[in-house]
């Protein structure tokens, strides 16, 4: 048998056009640098939202990624600083430091986010390509909710959405109900979910079995991957906190 | 052999109920003190209509009957019956003639509230309906959930879909807020829900051999099964019964048929999820105080040997 390749090809290898709707977030920069480097991925641009941080920390954040990945060519398109019934959102910082990135405290992105709003980018991108854009969700989904309520065919243009949110027959991790995606915006949530586009949906009943121990950290250091040192640097804050609480585990968007 | 444990159950018969009253007298395990009403498979004067109705069956007029509530802890009186489940007779359809007996003057509540005083610590209650009659016990009596040895109810739905929407069980859905009440009343609470009483299922060929058994109960329930059947078979697509009362009053017979789990149960009382239990197993630190926080906790059933509850139904309701 052969040995298996060293990057993963999505989609048969055929390009992939992805659009990440993101609230980076310590494991959201590992799943864009994850996303950067595989290479059929057409990553139409980042779209973002507030969740593990604000959304201004978001779009900074994602601007932050995209130079620290010399990923110049990625769009960024800021979303909703709000739920849709409005008022402050929640900031897990106690998750992912201050900064959202584990306290490193980076200098200014140079980089500019696009003038369109988040949906408005959404709606457009899937619009120029029906039926080819995949949207990835790691955040509340009130951009997505958006999107829905701005162009009614928005849901039969896009491709698939993958949604990392809910616990299904799980307990949630906010409280006992809920995981913080879904109670970052639950009235957006429940129009996803039900709006009848292609939809699957990774819980944390999926995402708590999968974790990255303190071994897997070490041999990230040690090697030479090219994101390897930014997301260990990053990281430190996010393991000290799952040590914290006991809960020893890493989730990651798989 | 120990003295017999004292038993009230609360009930709304109900087909599975009619079983697990007969199986309850049938348990030399027990003693049943009385049997308390409420409204769910059927509205509450009926059921109460039906518990001395199977009393007189039993030839046991001698236990007593209180009357529950017959409306909600929040006083609704639009409630939902189940009598597409056990007929609209909550007996099968069978037309059986009126009892001649009468339910004691005390209602369930002060009932239960007056066993649990005079047999502090003795009496367990299986509450096999709606859960408002308990609930009106605790607020009578704020005691209450110290005085009662254990509370064995049936309801809930744990880490499963519901049966009357997929949010919730029967009897949460019934009162939600009485269901609250009591998970986090701090009394000893067994909760026996769907997620375990789905397992045990009485087939069509048992349903056969009760129907040529010489036994008195038997013969009696194998007549009033064949409603309780035919809804299984249309609603589930399944050649059998769920035996949801009789696996409850077992699980106070012989707790060992059943193994739980412990933490806070709440139950939702608005929205789309109004009756959903949700159980918190405490194994994770929140960052912010949550409503389950600083509650109670209960003894959820997990797993249940299946086999053995049916043969110990079918044994002791055959040989009656």
């Amino acid at each position: 048998m052969d040995s298996p390749p060293l990057v993963s090809y999505c989609n048969g290898g055929l390009s992939q056009k992805i659009i990440i709707d993101t609230d980076p977030g310590i494991d959201d920069s590992m799943a864009i640098m994850m996303a950067f480097q595989t290479p059929n991925l057409d990553i139409l641009g980042l779209t973002t939202t507030f969740g593990n941080v604000s959304t201004k920390d978001a779009t900074r954040n994602a601007l932050l990624l995209c130079e620290i990945a010399g990923r110049l060519d990625v769009p960024v398109a800021e979303g909703s600083f709000e739920p849709l019934k409005g008022g402050e959102p929640e900031i897990q910082d106690f998750i992912h430091g201050s900064d959202g990135l584990g306290n490193l405290h980076l200098p200014p992105p140079k980089l500019k986010k696009v003038e369109k709003s988040a949906s408005e980018f959404l709606v457009d991108k899937v619009s120029e390509y029906p039926g080819e854009v995949s949207i990835l969700a790691l955040g509340p989904l009130t951009n997505l909710a958006l999107a829905i309520k701005r162009d009614s065919s928005f849901v039969n243009k896009v491709k698939r959405v993958v949604i990392l949110g809910g616990a299904f027959f799980a307990l949630g991790n906010i409280n006992p109900a809920a995981e913080a995606n879904i109670y970052g915006d639950p009235e957006a949530a429940d129009i996803v979910f039900t709006s009848g586009a292609n939809i699957d949906v990774i819980g944390i009943n999926i995402t708590t079995q999968v974790k990255m121990s303190d071994d897997d950290l070490d041999e990230l250091r040690k090697s030479k991957g090219k994101h390897a040192q930014f997301l260990c640097n990053s990281s430190k804050f996010y393991r000290d906190w799952h040590v914290k609480i006991r809960w020893c585990l890493w989730s990651f968007p798989s | 052999m120990p003295e017999p444990k004292k038993i009230i159950i609360d009930t709304d018969p109900g087909i599975d109920d009619a079983m697990a009253i007969f199986l309850a007298l049938r348990s030399p395990e027990i003693t049943v003190v009385g049997l308390t009403t409420i409204y769910g498979n059927v509205y509450t004067t009926l059921a109460t209509r039906n518990a001395l109705h199977l009393l007189e069956v039993a030839g046991r007029t001698d236990i007593p009957v209180a009357e529950g509530s017959h409306v909600s802890y929040m006083k609704a009186t639009k409630l939902r019956v189940a009598d597409f489940v056990h007929g609209v007779d909550g007996l099968g359809n069978q037309n059986f003639p009126q009892p001649k007996s009468k339910p004691i003057e005390k209602s369930a509540a002060e009932y239960l509230v007056e066993q649990a005083n005079l047999y502090p610590g003795e009496i367990t209650v299986v509450a096999l309906g709606p859960l408002t009659n308990i609930a009106l016990a605790i607020q009578l009596d704020p005691t209450f959930t110290k005085k009662i040895g254990q509370i064995v109810l049936l309801g809930g739905a744990f880490a499963v879909n519901g049966n009357v929407n997929p949010a919730s069980e029967a009897n949460i859905f019934g009162d939600p807020e009485a269901a609250d009440i009591v998970f986090t009343s701090g009394a000893d609470v067994v909760a026996v829900g769907i997620n375990v009483t789905h397992q045990v299922i009485m087939k069509d060929s048992e349903l056969d051999n009760m129907a040529e058994s010489e036994g008195k109960f038997a013969k009696y329930l194998s007549k009033i099964l064949d409603y309780y059947f035919s809804y299984h078979r249309d609603a589930y697509s399944m050649k059998g019964v769920y035996l949801h009362d009789p696996t409850a009053l077992l699980a106070a017979v012989n707790p060992s048929l059943m193994t739980y789990t412990e933490g806070v149960v709440r139950v939702q009382t608005t929205g789309i999820t109004r009756g959903l239990t949700l159980f918190f197993n405490k194994q994770k630190r929140f960052n912010e105080a949550t409503e389950w926080n600083n509650k109670p906790t209960v003894k959820v059933a997990v797993t249940v040997d299946a086999p053995a509850v049916v043969k110990l139904v079918m044994d002791r309701l055959m040989n009656s």
